[in-house]
């Protein structure tokens, strides 16, 4: 028992009216479209405060919604950005949505990569294919001038089966001309045009990582990736705490309510999707 | 053959069959942990075998563990069970030689819902003999007669005693029953549109989407059900009437000239929704137009699986 | 705290004064069909005299199929295609009458799910906080019931506002909050009175009649992957037909699908309880599914139920011993069998 003021309390279901400010297709297979967003009512933005790691749900009404990981960094303002892939009916109808359609866009959710943890250490960031949006979130907010220096060198691989599969194209171009970042794009195989480098990721990341010394790893890409580059770090003498990893499962309400994606004790959802390789040791596998 | 006879013949063939080699795994009943309940029970071994016993409780058709299962299997069979096997043999879901069925002269299984009704203090325990149930709880203890309390569908069993189809059998030929004589659908099917619907809707309307019926089914196997389909999703999901309602009608139809009348989605139903009523009314339209009983010859298609280009039906031109 | 006793002949006008004039929905057992359920119903038809109602009275806060908010496509009108929430400010608050206390101990499970260490469910606090929730002690358990089993007790207070029992055809009430206390004085039909002696003597007599603590001390401290890996599971998914009545009955099942449905008009956005024994529940849109056969989806109720709620709720098992499951399992899967195999 005990009223309380129904009005006032938050409804995490609810999600924020959005309008579609910017939409591209992302790759030359079609199946993955990029979408900016900007809040209909002032002040929404500032409630969605989020950070490099954090999900939402898009929510298009009448159709449902998807849990996707955001793109843009927090650092850029006015917009929040998102990358579609096309698998299923919320995905699909949002491919044929045009700028200046409204939808909504429910959260921050999840939590975000342990930034402040990651201080005073060396970054090397693995990304496959379309997974790689919170970790484009996770480089624009740490080659923001006031973060910048927070890190010590940041390495980038990324790869892809083919160059018009690769994402953000604009984004690592940029950073290529760096010297606080160093970039290794890779694709599978040799492809016309293409005069970068030439490899699977676990082989790139083999060439390229670090040292384990105060170092750790953020890796994001799809299971087959993961699973051969996880033991390329292990026999680099990266410790369990310092390979940190995303999960994704069917999600629903995003909130740790509905169930569906505990992995374990944990929801992906609510008390992921960051988890290091020692947390996930302890965990049943079913994500 | 009394049911400790009955038990003591089912555990001894059971062991027989895994020592032969015609089974791996010999699938039947074992006592349960709850008053009136039995576990299904997977036999691979011979203390598993010792486990086994016949019980008027049964709940689920066994047979709906065969589709695609691995392996050579037993099935200890009530004449459903037989039949639904049988079933899923015409209909290529399990191979003929990897599949045993050993019949059990049966004379039905009893209705929880029906006992409870007649008898609603709580039952701490139950014994059973062929013909007799003995209930007792806290200070009363009582007797039904077994054919009492029987479920619906086995009052009108044809196939009480699967010989025919077994490839053994225990126990004597039990007395056959007469078939449905489907006289409360002649009343049924004389009244309006309107009042069919509301019937219909009124059977339903306590229906979870739970799909436990479904789930116990042995005609029930598609890899994936269309309620479960998403793309495109034909059924909402909520408890939406017409929602739950066309759940049952089109799972009726799927079901249609295959039902063999076990009454299963019955017995499982968390609600006790009178779900065979559907079935009924389409088993005896296939009897009626193509005088088919599912289940009771291994070569016979289902009709309504069938296509020949000189049906003489109009509806199919 | 207060103590009370209604009089059998005062009964009914207790129950009619349940609902304050009208301001309160009444919710107490009583017969729908021939299943006795926790239901909106008259003072006449309310029974004292049950095991427990058929399924939980989870759905007074949960509804199997509830509408959370909706939206219009009238573009002449301010905020199209702007989901706006339904059913929050005019949520009439209820008062249970006669849920057992096993039951009201598994809301207090369901309710630190809904309201967990970072969201609050405003449609489950709304309803679940505004309800007024009166016990009825077990004095006659049933065949399946072990809430003694799992730390509870047919006279446990846990999330209960007040607790009765039925004392010569009436009724003996012990208030447990202070609100109750203040709900329950004014009420007619409501007599002051010394009863938690009784009700102690009676507690410590049905309690001892139940079964004893099962024991889950291996479960509690063992590893995860441990148990998870045990050869038990596969045995017992052997006859599961991942039917779902369990998660359906039980009231400490708290999962839900999230629906959208549309017409021309306008369209709503809805949650339906859902099932972790549907294939459907988990899989990925690439197909791939982290639950591929029953025998996960099977392990994952019993895994969720006692040991990864108890990992998050203070060692407080998942499962409150209402026996709904044991008794309606089609193929007797027996929870009490499965935490007897994962202790070891």
């Amino acid at each position: 028992m005990g009223k309380e003021d129904r009005n006032i309390m938050h409804n995490p279901y609810l999600p924020y009216p959005v309008r579609i400010s910017d939409l591209r297709i992302e790759t030359e297979d079609k199946n993955l479209r990029t979408f900016k967003f900007e809040f209909l009512n002032p002040g929404d933005e500032e409630k969605f405060a989020y950070l490099p790691g954090q999900f939402a749900e898009l929510s298009v009404p009448g159709q449902g919604e998807i849990p996707i990981g955001i793109a843009s960094s927090p650092t850029e303002k006015g917009y929040v950005m998102f990358t579609v892939n096309r698998v299923g009916q919320v995905s699909s109808y949002m491919h044929n949505m045009k700028v200046g359609d409204v939808m909504g866009i429910r959260g921050p959710l999840g939590h975000p990569y342990p930034l402040e943890k990651l201080e005073g250490k060396n970054i090397l960031i693995i990304a496959g294919g379309f997974a790689v949006t919170t970790l484009r979130s996770t480089i624009v907010w740490m080659l923001q001038p006031e973060n910048r220096s927070k890190y010590g060198n940041i390495d980038f691989v990324y790869g892809a089966r083919m160059p018009g599969l690769l994402c953000f194209k604009d984004d690592w171009t940029e950073w290529q001309k760096r010297s606080d970042i160093n970039v290794h794009v890779t694709i599978d195989r040799e492809a016309p045009g293409w005069t970068g480098k030439v490899g699977f990721v676990p082989t790139v990341t083999k060439e390229v990582c670090p040292p384990p010394a105060n170092t750790a790893a953020i890796i994001c890409g799809p299971p087959v990736m993961i699973k051969f580059t996880q033991p390329v770090l292990e026999e680099a003498g990266y410790s369990h705490d310092d390979i940190i990893m995303s999960l994704e499962n069917r999600m629903k309400c995003g909130l740790g309510i509905c169930g569906r994606c505990n992995v374990g004790p944990e929801y992906v959802c609510k008390d992921g999707p960051v988890f290091t390789l020692t947390q996930l040791n302890q965990l049943p596998k079913e994500y | 053959m009394s049911l400790p006879e009955i038990n003591t013949k089912i555990q001894e063939t059971a062991k027989r069959l895994l020592k032969e080699g015609k089974a791996e795994v010999v699938i039947g009943y074992r006592q349960g942990t709850a008053p009136m309940t039995v576990a299904p029970h997977f036999a691979r071994t011979e203390d598993d075998c010792n486990q086994l016993v016949w019980s008027n409780f049964a709940k689920i058709n066994l047979a709906t563990y065969l589709p695609k299962f691995p392996g050579k299997v037993a099935l200890i069979a009530k004449g459903c069970d037989a039949r639904s096997a049988v079933g899923q043999v015409v209909e290529s879901q399990i191979a003929r030689e990897n599949l045993y069925i050993v019949g059990v002269a049966c004379n039905g299984m009893v209705d929880v819902e029906l006992i409870q009704a007649k008898e609603p203090r709580p039952v701490f325990t139950a014994e059973e003999d062929m013909a007799t149930i003995k209930l007792s709880g806290e200070g009363w203890s009582t007797s039904l007669t077994k054919d009492d309390v029987l479920r619906r569908a086995c009052k009108t069993c044809v196939c009480r005693t699967p010989k025919d189809i077994a490839d053994e059998l225990i126990g004597a030929e039990t007395p056959a029953l007469s078939p449905d004589d489907y006289a409360d659908l002649k009343a049924l099917a004389a009244k309006s549109p309107e009042e069919k619907m509301a019937y219909f809707k009124g059977l339903v309307k306590d229906c979870l989407r739970c799909y436990a019926c479904r789930n116990a089914c042995p005609l029930c196997y598609c890899p994936v059900c269309f309620v479960d389909e998403t793309r495109p999703q034909w059924l909402g999901k909520s408890q939406d009437e017409m929602d739950t309602f066309t759940f049952h009608i089109l799972r009726a139809f799927h079901c249609s000239g295959r039902c063999t009348s076990c009454g299963s989605c019955e017995a499982v139903c968390p609600m006790d929704i009178k779900l065979r009523e559907f079935n009924r009314i389409l088993e005896e339209e296939v009897q009626r137009d193509w005088q088919y009983v599912p289940g009771l010859n291994w070569e016979q298609k289902p009709p309504l699986t069938t296509y020949r280009p000189d049906d003489e039906a109009e509806f199919i031109k | 705290m207060a103590e009370y006793i209604v009089k059998e002949n005062a009964l009914r006008n207790f129950f009619q004064a349940l609902t304050e004039g009208g301001q309160r929905t009444l919710l107490a057992p009583a017969k729908v069909g021939d299943k006795l359920q926790m239901v909106e119903c008259e003072a006449d038809k309310i029974t004292l005299d049950f095991a427990n109602t058929h399924q939980s009275p989870k759905s007074a806060f949960f509804p199997q199929t509830q509408k959370l908010m909706a939206f219009h496509k009238d573009t002449s009108k301010s905020d199209p295609f702007v989901y706006k929430p339904l059913g929050l400010d005019n949520m009439k608050p209820t008062v249970l009458f006669g849920i057992r206390p096993c039951d009201a101990k598994g809301l207090v499970v369901a309710d630190k799910v809904f309201q967990n260490n970072r969201f609050t469910d405003p449609y489950w606090k709304t309803a679940y906080e505004s309800s007024i929730k009166i016990g009825l002690a077990c004095t006659a358990p049933g065949p399946n019931c072990f809430c003694t089993g799992v730390g509870g007790s047919p006279f446990s207070e846990t999330g209960l506002d007040a607790l009765a029992y039925v004392k010569d055809g009436g009724l003996a009430i012990k208030a447990i909050t202070a609100d109750a206390e203040e709900f329950l004085k004014g009420l007619s039909g409501v007599e002051a009175a010394e009863v938690a002696g009784e009700m102690a003597e009676l507690k410590k007599a049905v309690e001892a009649k139940m079964p004893g603590p099962i024991d889950m001390a291996k479960v509690a401290s063992g590893e995860i992957l441990d148990i998870f890996n045990q050869p038990h599971w596969k045995d017992t998914a052997d006859r599961c037909l991942n039917c779902g009545t369990c998660t359906f009955v039980c009231p400490t099942c708290h999962c839900f699908d999230i629906q959208d449905e549309q017409n021309e008009k306008g369209g709503v956005r809805m949650r339906n309880w859902d099932t972790c024994m549907s294939w459907i529940y988990t899989v990925h849109g690439t197909g791939h599914n982290p639950r591929p056969t029953k025998t996960e989806r099977m392990r994952q109720r019993f895994m969720h139920k006692l040991k990864y709620i108890p990992m998050k709720q203070d060692g407080d098992c998942g499962c409150i011993g209402c026996g709904r499951c044991v008794t309606l399992c089609p193929v007797n899967i027996d929870i009490r069998e499965v935490a007897k195999q994962m202790n070891g």
